[in-house]
């Protein structure tokens, strides 16, 4: 049954991809319906999947030698994950009918849609590291291709190269890592890696767990490479709630967590892990207090809450960082669709030129703040619940610097959170800007995600549960919805939490409207608009390789003497190198 | 080193081939070009019969020199072919001057 | 007669190749030349489809482990997993190729020399694939690049062809006075051009190491112009931009991989070297894949982008085969291979959806202009198929999964990471990153192609015919199967891959 079911995931998004473009742009009303049906079909599926869970492959296919066997295992890790991106997924594509209405090239945007819940499905459920790798350039692909996906413009086209090419730097990482493991195991299957880690020479550990932890900071736009992730804003907001918040940078967390167990040990991998949790929340969430672009700065809190995630996984807390990826996707694809809609009804993303649209969107508003509060880390919304997590875990393993860079951190995006929402929908209207109504589909998935952010920490229990008896390797205890809430009302960590965002809360009451419409301070602008000296970074390398190649094409002279030149030179060459390795 | 028949054909190979290559390196006349592709050729074929006779083999390096003058005789005429073309075309045969290909 | 089968797969092109060219020279009546175009066409698909019997016929001897050889006095001709690998890769893009061409190169001067000539490059292709003398090797080869210079400057009225002709011819002969240098010098120490002869010679009798050094040299260089090994590649954009397109996908599908095995020949008789063999693959392999992709990045004619990047994918095949030469690893070679014939589908395919455009946008409107990379803008408002069979073709030659290149890349990386030498690992690592550089000058092109507002030549476009699109139809297809089901080549690239540990005797 399991193995069926895990077909349909896949297979429904990718044959509804194929269909919704061979039908073709003629008729776009049948595009938007059959894309909803297939991707609701893979979201029903993957619910089913959930009462099948199980930490063996349900699919074991021999693809003969240097591919290894292709399989495809349910357990809770995997399942929980399918579950967010299908789910989500359907939503996404539901909204999407009323917000991308009238575009041109319909197909190619919901097949790469699609392909690409089919791919994040085929990601997480796949216990072959070739075929992993496989389904996780494929994601790269699409959101490439959805990025992109406004061709005419040249910042979007520069988003899109650039996320491309930074994930798939990432990307070398997972394959130099995979295939260093399938050189000392002689196996593809992840759970081969995981039970026999310590049978691989320590160099070659840890090379494969810095790799994954390069892979997995490229995939999640964590610190280092966290440059991509603001740029890929220019996408049409669903994809921008689907890949760019909800699934697609998780599979960086998935990586991490997934392979946990074996890196456990390898020395420095954890701090590594923290530093780049810490590093990545902590400037992300400066960069957003900064933000007047309303899609960039729900992009750097998205890094930001990444950060967290990463954090809690180098501080052992797999099933914390899985519970926060849990809420933060509902949360923030809540966030993300309704800045879409808000985009969408006036037509820019510079929240300078909003301010007292609530009023006007009353519906728009309640959605955000419900949003906002979860993110903000507010009681009973799902963000608190997770993000207590994450800080109980940090404090009582992980250095107490990093777990008092994370506490800060939890204040500013109390802050900047807050400062969002005011500038959106509260004060007064600084420009008249026509509002076209939101549409009934935006309507529905937006309810939907609200109603999840008030209550999809009660299902701390079955995620718990799932996970601790599906994952062999990973030693996560049992606990139940009620012990988790206990726990976390009286663990001091709450509470210091508490006080944080509070603080965060009184100064943004206190100066907060202030700072928000006035200019920033010059040097914290010029520090948040090059992301923290990495822009210029990657602006430097790219202009390197290009004047670099402009400068190589002098050596095709196109001269044919030269050319004879280089034939005899290189004769010379070669016959040199041959008599000296051979004399040797 | 005595100057025995070996000899004098090693001698010859390898000054053709040096006027040969020198030769292309500075030529910019097309026509001369395959001229001096001509002479490396002819080295060529000294050096078969050259390692025919050294490997007392001799009716096989023969044979193959044969065989080697008839099919660089096809590129040869393919060569000055393209030449009278690139002399229709461009009104000239100085290799510089055809070069518009570059980068 | 069973055995004899494959000495047809050679003859029928070979044969067929005079015959379409004197029936495309009957009559001069205005009434006859439209007929005789038809008539030139069909003679020459009708001879490449003939040629597939005999293949198919070789395959399944070959795989029942029959042996296929035959000679005259002392010139053989042996089919071995190799062999038949090159013949499939011929057959299959040389059809493509001829399909393409018919309206392609209708009512071109000369049309009937052109199918000549590409039937005549196939055949021969076939038989250097089969060759196993070394002097005969030769005679294939330089056959073979005759043919093709002839190609390359097919349109005389083009100064820009006459050069890249020009040029091609000078540095390909140069080449083959290196290999005939080479030749001689095993010859002189071996006394015989067989190559099993020679293995025996060799290794029985006192030989000068040296001299066989040098004739490796000769014979690297010699047949690496051919092959546009860095830095004796700067034939290679010139002809591939400026040949028809057909053409550019003939040499950068086939020809400079004919070169290849061609070079893999020829080394083998040398044995004992295979180490040093595998440093200078790789080491090459590495300068190719770098220089190709930098020069590629800054281009603005898009066949010539795609004549450097057929420079940085020979590169990847260089060091998967210097893999399996340093290590004696299967797997390296059948990567190899592999790539050698995904690269094949791929830039074939794009070579001819770049060709579709050229028809569409230029040919049809009597204009012989290049394609410039911003011409492309829009192009899939009109061409939807073509835009979408390039973008699969340039994504597909990035490396992207689930397309055809990216699982060809990975059997490569495979084989290099079991390895397990630092300096081998730090290489493949290169490959990967540099594999994501290349999506730096691929990328773009998809963009442009899906964008909203169309260039000038996309609205001038004129529709194409159904002989166009159908190659590239089926190609893509190909290469998106290719993607999901890579094991669908194993059947000749294991036989390749143990041919070629054969012949360097490990």
């Amino acid at each position: 049954m399991a193995n069926i079911l895990i077909l349909l995931i896949i297979g429904f998004p990718w044959l509804g991809a194929l269909i919704v473009w061979l039908i073709g742009d003629a008729r776009p009303k049948t595009q938007h319906t059959l894309a909803v049906a297939f991707s609701l079909l893979s979201g029903i599926s993957s619910l089913i999947l959930l009462a099948f869970i199980n930490s063996q492959p349900a699919i074991d296919l021999s693809l003969g030698t240097s591919f290894g066997n292709l399989t495809f295992t349910p357990d809770g890790l995997a399942v929980s994950l399918t579950v967010i991106a299908t789910v989500v997924g359907s939503l996404a594509v539901l909204f999407s009918v009323d917000y991308m209405r009238g575009e041109a090239q319909l197909g190619r945007y919901y097949f790469m849609v699609l392909f690409f819940i089919g791919a994040m499905a085929g990601l997480v459920l796949s216990g072959n590291l070739l075929f992993t790798f496989f389904f996780w350039e494929i994601t790269a692909l699409c959101s490439y291709g959805l990025i992109s996906f406004y061709n005419d413009d040249p910042k979007a086209v520069a988003g899109g190269i650039k996320a491309l090419i930074i994930t798939q730097v990432g990307g070398v990482g997972l394959l130099a890592g995979a295939l260093i493991s399938y050189a000392n195991l002689g196996s593809f299957q992840i759970s081969e890696l995981l039970g026999r880690a310590d049978t691989i020479p320590t160099a070659a550990l840890s090379f494969i767990a810095f790799s994954f932890l390069i892979a997995a900071a490229a995939k999640s736009a964590q610190f280092p490479f966290h440059t991509w992730l603001p740029d890929a804003m220019e996408a049409p907001t669903p994809i921008s709630a689907l890949i760019h918040a909800a699934t697609m940078v998780n599979a960086g967390i998935y990586l991490l967590a997934r392979f946990y167990p074996a890196f456990e040990s390898v020395p420095g991998w954890k701090t590594a892990v923290i530093l780049v949790g810490v590093t990545s929340a902590l400037i992300t969430a400066f960069m957003a207090l900064t933000a007047t672009d309303l899609k960039r700065a729900l992009a750097y809190s998205t890094v930001s809450q990444l950060g967290y995630m990463v954090y809690a996984i180098g501080a052992g807390g797999v099933l914390a960082s899985q519970f926060h990826l849990f809420s933060h996707a509902v949360f923030k694809a809540l966030l993300f669709l309704t800045a879409g809609s808000v985009i969408h009804a006036v037509g820019t993303r510079d929240m300078r030129r909003m301010g007292g649209l609530g009023a006007k969107m009353p519906f728009a508003r309640n959605v955000f703040i419900i949003g906002a509060l979860a993110l903000a880390g507010i009681p009973i919304f799902n963000g608190f619940w997770s993000k207590e997590l994450i800080l109980e875990v940090g404090l009582e393993h992980s250095p107490m610097w990093a777990y008092a860079l994370m506490l800060l951190g939890a204040g500013l995006t109390a802050f900047y959170t807050f400062r969002m929402t005011w500038m959106v929908f509260f004060g007064t209207p600084r420009e008249t800007l026509h509002i076209h109504p939101i549409g009934l589909a935006m309507k529905i998935s937006l309810a939907v995600l609200s109603i999840g952010t008030f209550t999809t920490w009660l299902l701390f229990g079955g995620l718990n549960g799932i996970l601790s008896t599906s994952l062999p390797f990973h030693e996560i205890e049992a606990e139940s919805t009620l012990e988790m809430i206990k726990a976390v009302s009286f663990a001091p960590a709450t509470w210091f939490a508490l006080l944080v965002v509070t603080l965060g809360l009184g100064l943004f009451f206190a100066f907060g409207r202030k700072f928000a419409l006035s200019e920033s301070p010059a040097w914290l602008s010029t520090l948040t608009e090059s992301s923290f000296g990495f822009e210029p970074v990657n602006r430097f390398v790219v202009s390197l390789v290009s004047n670099g190649a402009e400068k190589l094409r002098a050596t095709q002279t196109g001269q044919l003497n030269w050319n004879i030149l280089a034939i005899v030179g290189a004769l010379l060459v070669v016959l040199a190198a041959l008599v000296w390795g051979g004399a040797l | 080193m005595k100057l025995t028949e070996i000899n004098i054909i090693l001698i010859g190979i390898v000054s053709l081939l040096g006027v040969g290559f020198y030769g292309l390196l500075i030529t910019r006349n097309l026509i001369k070009v395959v001229m001096v592709l001509q002479i490396l050729v002819k080295a060529v074929v000294l050096a078969f019969v050259f390692s025919g006779k050294v490997s007392g083999n001799l009716g096989l390096g023969q044979s193959i020199a044969a065989t080697v003058i008839v099919a660089d005789t096809i590129v040869a005429v393919v060569g000055l072919a393209l030449a009278v073309q690139v002399r229709r075309r461009f009104g000239t045969l100085d290799a510089p001057e055809i070069s518009t290909l570059r980068g | 007669m069973n055995l004899l089968n494959f000495i047809w797969m050679i003859t029928i092109p070979l044969i067929a190749s005079p015959v379409v060219y004197l029936s495309g020279r009957l009559g001069t009546h205005e009434v006859v030349l439209q007929r005789r175009s038809y008539l030139v066409r069909g003679l020459a698909l009708l001879a490449i489809l003939l040629a597939w019997v005999p293949f198919v016929f070789s395959v399944r001897t070959f795989l029942t482990g029959g042996l296929l050889e035959f000679n005259i006095e002392s010139i053989w001709l042996r089919v071995d997993g190799i062999s038949l690998l090159v013949a499939a890769m011929v057959l299959v893009l040389g059809t493509m190729v001829i399909l393409f061409s018919g309206p392609y190169m209708a009512g071109e001067v000369g049309e009937e020399k052109y199918y000549a000539m590409l039937l005549a490059m196939i055949g021969l292709m076939i038989g250097l694939a089969c060759a196993d003398d070394l002097f005969n090797l030769w005679v294939w080869f330089e056959g073979m690049a005759v043919s093709s210079y002839l190609l390359v400057a097919f349109y005389r009225e083009q100064p820009a062809s006459l050069e890249a002709g020009m040029k091609y011819l000078v540095q390909s002969a140069v080449g083959s006075v290196l290999v005939l240098l080479g030749v001689a010098l095993v010859l002189a120490n071996a006394g015989t051009l067989d190559m099993s002869g020679i293995h025996e010679a060799i290794s029985r009798s006192e030989v000068n190491r040296w001299a066989l050094l040098g004739a490796g040299a000769l014979f690297v260089i010699g047949f690496g112009v051919k092959v546009a090994i860095v830095p004796l590649h700067t034939w290679l954009p010139d002809a591939h931009s400026q040949a028809p397109s057909g053409i550019s996908a003939m040499l950068s599908g086939v020809v400079i991989e004919a070169g290849l095995i061609a070079m893999l020949r020829a080394l083998s008789v040398l044995p004992g070297f295979s180490i040093s063999w595998g440093i200078l693959f790789m080491s090459f392999g590495a300068l190719n894949i770098l220089y190709g992709n930098l020069l590629a990045l800054r281009q603005t004619m898009v066949k010539r982008l795609l004549a450097y990047s057929s420079l940085s994918h020979i590169g990847y095949i260089l060091l998967g085969l210097g893999v399996a030469f340093y290590s004696g690893a299967e797997l390296g070679a059948q990567g190899a291979f592999f790539h050698l014939f995904t690269h094949m589908l791929m830039k074939g395919l794009a070579f001819l959806a770049v060709g579709a455009l050229i028809y569409g946008m230029f040919l049809q409107n009597d204009s012989h202009a290049s394609l410039k990379v911003t011409d492309l803008a829009g192009a899939a408002q009109k061409y939807p198929l073509v835009a979408l069979a390039f973008s699969i073709a340039v994504l597909a030659l990035g490396g992207l999964p689930p397309l055809a290149g990216f699982m060809s890349k990975w059997q490569i990386f495979v084989a290099g990471f079991q390895v397990q030498n630092n300096w081998v690992t730090a290489l493949m690592i290169f490959m990967a990153l540099n594999s994501v550089l290349s999506l730096a000058y691929y990328a773009p092109l998809v963009n442009l192609m899906y964008r909203k507002s169309p260039s000038e030549q996309v609205l001038a476009g004129k529709p194409l015919p159904m002989a166009i699109t159908l190659p590239l139809l089926l190609m893509m297809l190909a290469v998106i199967v290719l993607g999901f089901v890579p094991q669908l080549m194993n059947w000749v690239t294991a036989p390749a891959a143990q041919t070629f540990i054969a012949m360097f005797g490990r």
